[in-house]
């Protein structure tokens, strides 16, 4: 009797430990899960420091404040701190020099160079309150393999602007920066754009990856017309003192330089031409290992908001991925069709995008500036 | 028998000491600049010669020692044509400063007037406002709606639809804002060298029958042209590699090599290499005439007062 009661007890002993090893086990991993989830909210608690983003002139502390305003406003010790760029080639050597930015905004046509790059992590788009509100297809062009590396905000047109009491186009092209009829009354943009430009307007089927020999072709017509050519701008402040005080009537513009001479009084027309313009859509990227990640998805939340966006559209004149913003000028909503979610898409413009040899693109740009 | 110095000090070992102080002072007083030097300015090129040779890199990957660079530059008849063109601007720039700034510092330095030193002050005084306001300022002058412009159609020159548009947004606007900017920085060197002229000199030539003119081109201005050289320089140097204010009034072509430099580095696509190559190439044409020139130079001169 005593022989089976201690064999019961061994064998209930071992259910007892088996059982208690489960728990133990599935307690264990909770735990551990729990641990994880106290561990990453703990991280997130203990983000300090102000966020360090490099923007645009005109995004940051320079105008651009009605746009971060709800993170201000949620993080008051944490406001950002910023540092400018000039164009996606002076953010890359400022990062690559040792710049630290939890965030920055490279547009749409180097996705796949920075999320390949090994700089930028994906964000996670569950932090993003208002992800779910921002164009699909906007959204779609900011992933690299599946994953979201860049969050779109902004976006635009490549187009030419002209003043209309001065300028009598002959046709609704690209030819416009090229004529001849208005030497010295012509500004270009300095950037590779204006290689994709010339190869848009020589009737290259593929102005991001043109061959050699159309390269050479696109270079050309850039040197031989670059004499007709009074600025070549590269930042808008530049263009509007010299578009705004008469010296060039033609310019190679955003949507943003078209309501600013507006403003100003100028009979301006921001034309569409027929080889169709290049889009851009301002991406935000997220720096890999950035010590503050919660601030930076709060930061671009805030900048996906409505709100946010209808300031953008009324005040600099631009699109936003936001698609239920809509601006007060009727005027801008019909020349950016704000209301088409595929605006920066064919059959309306050319979504800019990946070039492969973006590094011979600006060896030969700086040779036409250099010629 | 010892040579007692002051307080019985034997004076063989006083003087042995001050000798050791001296030689301790030397490289005290030399090692701080030499550091300075070698720290902010050789090792800095030192880096930008690795940059041209891709030895270092802006991305990372597999690099090794090259001179591509090199090679694709010296075959390039667009970098050295800009360079060329750089270099004819700066010396426009450098010889019109020259001749402006030299009656200027004669002038002071020579009519015996009690207020030089005020009209120095006032000549140097622009420095006292921002570069970059000064050059600014030169867009309020001339562009198509400024000062200049609106002037020649209020006197019925020009009509105001058709100003000047070459004043501003060419080359002309850079070497004159350039000229502008650089005449006091040449006044001063010139002023200097013709200050420490030996007046007896003057009054010698005359005694020996020379006109004015005479005495001028045979004494005074042989005697300043260390200062004149000096300031030649002074400007040249620094003008050839300008970017900021070509980047300002000078529009497409007004465009120098130092806007180059500046665009490899920055603009389309970072190309640290070429633009450190161009960089270098600057600064040893710069050394080069540098070297030659302070042949011609006596800093005494240049600098005594």
């Amino acid at each position: 009797m005593q022989e089976d009661r201690d064999v019961l007890e061994r064998r209930l002993s071992r259910e007892d430990l088996l059982k208690l090893a489960a728990a133990t086990g599935g307690a264990g991993l909770l735990a551990g899960r729990t641990g994880i989830a106290d561990a990453a909210r703990a991280h997130f608690a203990a983000e300090s420091g102000r966020l360090q983003v490099l923007d645009w002139a005109g995004y940051g502390n320079d105008g651009g404040q009605a746009m971060f305003a709800a993170y201000v406003k949620k993080y008051p010790k944490n406001k950002p701190q910023f540092t400018y760029m000039t164009n996606e080639a002076d953010a890359l050597a400022k990062i690559h020099a040792g710049l630290k930015p939890d965030i920055f905004r490279p547009y749409v046509g180097w996705t796949k160079y920075f999320a390949t790059s090994g700089l930028v992590q994906p964000w996670d788009p569950k932090l993003i309150s208002n992800f779910k509100y921002l164009n699909p297809f906007m959204v779609k062009a900011g992933q690299y393999n599946g994953k979201q590396y860049g969050i779109p905000e902004d976006w635009g047109l490549d187009a030419i602007l002209y003043r209309s009491d001065k300028v009598k186009p002959k046709a609704k092209s690209f030819s416009l920066l090229f004529d001849e009829r208005y030497k010295g009354k012509i500004a270009w943009y300095d950037d590779i754009t204006m290689i994709q430009i010339a190869g848009l307007y020589l009737g290259f089927k593929n102005c991001w990856n043109q061959t050699d020999a159309q390269l050479k072709q696109s270079q050309n017509l850039l040197k031989s017309k670059k004499h007709l050519v009074r600025v070549i701008w590269s930042s808008e402040t530049n263009l509007w003192e010299a578009f705004g005080s008469g010296e060039v009537w033609i310019a190679y513009a955003w949507p943003n330089d078209w309501v600013q001479m507006k403003k100003k009084g100028l009979r301006v027309v921001y034309m569409r031409p027929k080889e169709k313009p290049l889009a851009w859509v301002g991406m935000f990227m997220l720096l890999k290992g950035s010590p503050r990640p919660k601030l930076a998805h709060a930061y671009v939340d805030a900048w996906s908001s409505t709100k946010s966006a209808k300031w953008l559209e009324d005040n600099y004149g631009y699109g936003h991925a936001n698609t239920r913003a809509r601006p007060s000028s009727s005027d801008l909503l019909r020349v950016l069709q704000l209301s088409n979610p595929q605006a920066v898409a064919l059959p309306n413009a050319y979504l800019d995008r990946d070039i492969p040899r973006r590094a011979l693109y600006a060896r030969m740009w700086e040779q036409v500036k250099a010629a | 028998m010892a040579i007692e110095g002051e307080a019985g000090v034997p004076a063989v070992s006083l003087s042995r000491r001050r000798r050791m102080r001296l030689n301790l002072a030397a490289p005290g007083l030399l090692g701080l600049p030499v550091a300075w030097l070698v720290v902010f300015f050789v090792v800095p090129i030192a880096i930008v010669a690795l940059y041209s040779f891709d030895v270092y890199s802006l991305f990372p990957g597999k690099h090794g020692f090259t001179l591509d660079a090199w090679r694709a530059f010296l075959h390039s008849s667009v970098y050295l044509g800009l360079f060329w063109k750089s270099v004819k601007m700066s010396l426009i720039v450098s010889t019109v400063v020259v001749a402006l700034a030299y009656p200027v510092a004669y002038y002071l330095a020579l009519s015996g007037t009690k207020r030089k030193y005020v009209l120095l002050l006032v000549l140097i005084a622009p420095f006292l406002t921002s570069y970059l306001l000064r050059v600014l300022a030169w867009k309020v002058i001339l562009g198509n709606e400024g000062v200049l412009n609106s002037f020649l159609a209020w006197v019925g020159v020009r009509s105001r639809d058709h100003p000047i548009s070459q004043l501003l947004y060419s080359r002309f606007a850079v070497v004159l804002v350039l000229t502008y900017v650089w005449v006091p920085f040449v006044a001063l060197p010139i002023f200097v060298s013709l200050e420490s002229l030996d007046r007896r000199l003057l009054e010698a030539a005359c005694d020996l029958g020379a006109s004015r003119w005479q005495a001028f081109l045979r004494v005074t201005l042989p005697l300043s042209l260390p200062g004149v050289i000096a300031g030649f320089l002074f400007v040249f140097i620094p003008t050839v590699g300008e970017f900021v204010t070509p980047s300002l009034v000078g529009g497409t072509s007004g465009y120098m090599y130092g806007n180059q430099i500046s665009d490899l580095f920055q603009t389309g696509f970072p190309d640290w290499e070429t633009g450190s190559v161009l960089a270098l190439f600057l600064l040893i044409v710069v050394a080069a005439l540098t070297a030659t020139f302070a042949r011609f130079l006596q800093v005494r001169q240049v600098t005594a007062s």
